[in-house]
């Protein structure tokens, strides 16, 4: 008799999947990506595989869990997950699959438990994954090894200012240094106040059907796209009503590009503030630009857009967070959160909800035509002419620099370098075999 | 194109069958006429139907363990699909009239269906709780369908001048977890 095996990942070697070079997709020194990325269903795969399964995904917010119990269901590329707290109060994340017959343990959205319960055979959890009541456990055989078959677990788990993220892979660097240089910018929307953020209770959940890489593409690096696909909305914010001013077309601002892919475009203004006007007078921006400095009180804490990649991202003047999961190459499912600062008088948080919900999600003014856009774009990628044309990436090649004032390199406010900076990071990505291939050539 | 706006109407004083039927009538022509008025774009109009002081409400629905359903509609004050006031979905019509709302151009198909209505005395004097059930088809460029099905319970009053039953709280409880819309650029 055997014991069974014991894996990092609790995965038999299985049979290698094919994966393919993507570099001839790109040209991002000439600014040029071959539409197929977004369409292709074997690229997709591998795609789970290399992008999603290796990197630093985001779950939750801090928040969303008060007591022991509490969790949480959402998803990990396709993979879901429960983000449980346990009793000793540590969040841990786990595979929402029984491991006896992959039977999804939890199907609440959120809530409080003692155990998850599959409702298949009875196969039982607790709140930190531990496999603690099997029935008819003496029908197994003696090696039969309980302690072994507990939920899958995610290789790490870490926060960054209230956010929480997890990864699968072993090997992957610490949080803060996957984050990298995106942290400067991120803190402006996190680390406005002492005492930190939460979430508004509750998530927007909506279907698009376009893929996740259109969505995260344009909240790293698209401006552009505000003045055109959005101009009813502006029109309806701007002063007059008639028509959006001058200075919103032509916005000065900055894009940060980070070499691991994040993005984050803001205009630069230096009366910094927020659409809302409640919002706005709640802020001492004297005391902003002492806790944060002048150049994120004036830049990235404006009316940025941001992803950190692969797929979470952003508004800082909406607080909105989001996460683009992946449905297949041609559908995607946006999760949304409304961030406030936890200090915040309750009058404050509930206007920057309901400013939230006015403009992004799906019912958002903003929002409603970018599901227009990203569903057309995926409509036309299915024929052999139409689904492998190449696109223009163009825009502010050349022009990326330090300017001194923001950290890393910054390109213009209307530039497409972010988006180049993360198909980039996708590239190498899809052509680096993940940690789970190298398990299985170490154990072929 | 035009559409049967009701006629003012005042219910009858006293009790009795007759009056539950002339109410029940009055409420059943408001709501087709409401949905005539959605399915035309006449957004404007549509407004006209509710009161100044107006709560336009649908909270997001989730899944929660059985013993946990008192949490399973969204609470005032968390993340919504509307949270409206009158203003605000003035707001939200006069992107309609922007020409530049990409959502909707070319226009959406869409047929509001109103049924199931139900209505009773309301604790006011005067005004009424109607209960009723939609289904709203949405038809998009070639081939998009989107369906919003769901309940929606309404305070009914009447406008003190001309005596025309008028919405002034709507909750709209639309029956979907992930929205399988990409969005929603009508009003339920």
């Amino acid at each position: 008799m055997t014991a069974t095996p014991v894996r990092p990942t609790d995965r038999l070697a299985g049979v290698p999947r094919p994966s393919v070079d993507v570099s001839a997709y790109f040209d991002l020194d000439h600014g040029l990506v071959d539409r197929t990325i977004f369409s292709d269903q074997a690229l997709y795969q591998q795609e789970l595989r290399r992008v999603f399964a290796p990197s630093w995904l985001f779950l939750a917010h801090e928040s969303q869990f008060a007591k022991p119990g509490d969790f949480f269901t959402t998803y990990m590329g396709e993979d879901p997950v429960i983000v449980a707290m346990g009793r000793d109060r540590r969040l841990r994340a786990f595979l929402n699959a029984c491991r006896h017959r992959g039977m999804r343990v939890c199907r609440a959205d959120a809530g409080a438990t003692k155990a998850f319960t599959c409702s298949y055979h009875g196969w039982s959890y607790d709140t930190s994954g531990k496999l603690v009541n099997v029935p008819n456990q003496g029908d197994y055989p003696d090696h039969f090894e309980q302690e072994r078959w507990g939920l899958v677990e995610v290789a790490r788990l870490d926060s960054y200012k209230g956010l929480v993220f997890a990864t699968w892979n072993p090997g992957a660097p610490p949080l803060v240094e996957a984050l990298g240089g995106m942290t400067w910018y991120m803190d402006a929307m996190l680390d406005r106040d002492p005492e930190g953020t939460e979430v508004v209770g509750g998530v927007h959940k909506w279907v698009l059907e376009g893929n996740w890489k259109l969505a995260a593409e344009q909240f790293a690096s698209d401006w552009y796209h505000v003045n055109i696909s959005h101009a009813s909305a502006l029109m309806v914010m701007s002063p007059t009503g008639k028509g959006p001013k001058s200075e919103i077309v032509q916005t000065p601002g900055r894009q940060y590009a980070d070499p691991l892919g994040h993005g984050h475009g803001f205009p630069t203004h230096p009366k910094s503030r927020f659409d809302d006007r409640v919002v706005h007078a709640h802020y001492d921006y004297e005391a902003l630009r002492e806790r944060l400095g002048d150049a994120r009180v004036e830049g990235p804490m404006t009316t940025g857009h941001a992803t950190v990649f692969p797929n979470f991202s952003y508004l800082p003047v909406n607080g909105s967070i989001r996460v683009w999961h992946p449905k297949g190459p041609d559908r995607m499912e946006v999760w949304a959160w409304t961030l406030v600062d936890r200090s915040m008088p309750d009058d404050v948080k509930d206007a920057q909800r309901l400013y939230n919900l006015r403009t992004f999600g799906p019912t958002g003014i903003f929002e409603q035509d970018d599901g227009e856009n990203w569903s057309e774009v995926q409509a036309t990628a299915h024929g052999f002419v139409s689904g492998s044309m190449t696109l223009n990436y163009q825009m502010g090649l050349g022009l990326e620099a330090e300017d001194g004032v923001h950290p890393g390199t910054t390109g213009r406010l209307y530039t497409d370098g972010a988006a180049r900076g993360l198909y980039a990071r996708w590239r190498d990505l899809m052509n680096t075999p993940a940690w789970h291939e190298k398990d299985e050539k170490d154990a072929a | 194109m035009s559409i049967h706006i009701p006629e003012p109407a005042v219910a009858e004083t006293g009790s009795g069958a007759d009056a539950d039927i002339r109410l029940h009538f009055e409420v059943q022509r408001l709501y087709a006429g409401e949905a005539q008025l959605l399915d035309q774009h006449r957004y404007a109009d549509w407004l006209e139907l509710f009161t100044d002081d107006l709560h336009y409400w649908a909270p997001v629905r989730t899944n929660r363990l059985r013993r946990q359903q008192a949490l399973a509609d969204g609470a005032p004050g968390e993340v919504a699909i509307f949270d409206e006031t009158k203003a605000s979905l003035a707001w939200r019509i006069r992107r309609f009239d922007s020409g530049m709302a990409w959502a909707e151009d070319p226009p959406s198909r869409s047929r509001h269906l109103i049924t199931n209505v139900m209505v009773r005395d309301a604790e006011e004097p005067g005004e009424y709780v109607a209960e009723s059930a939609f289904l709203c088809y949405r038809n998009r460029l070639e081939r998009e369908v989107d369906l919003y099905a769901g309940g929606r319970t309404d305070l009914l009053r009447r406008d003190p001048d001309d005596g025309r039953l008028l919405i002034a709280r709507r909750t709209i409880l639309l029956d979907q977890n992930v929205l399988l819309a990409k969005n929603i650029s009508t009003f339920l």
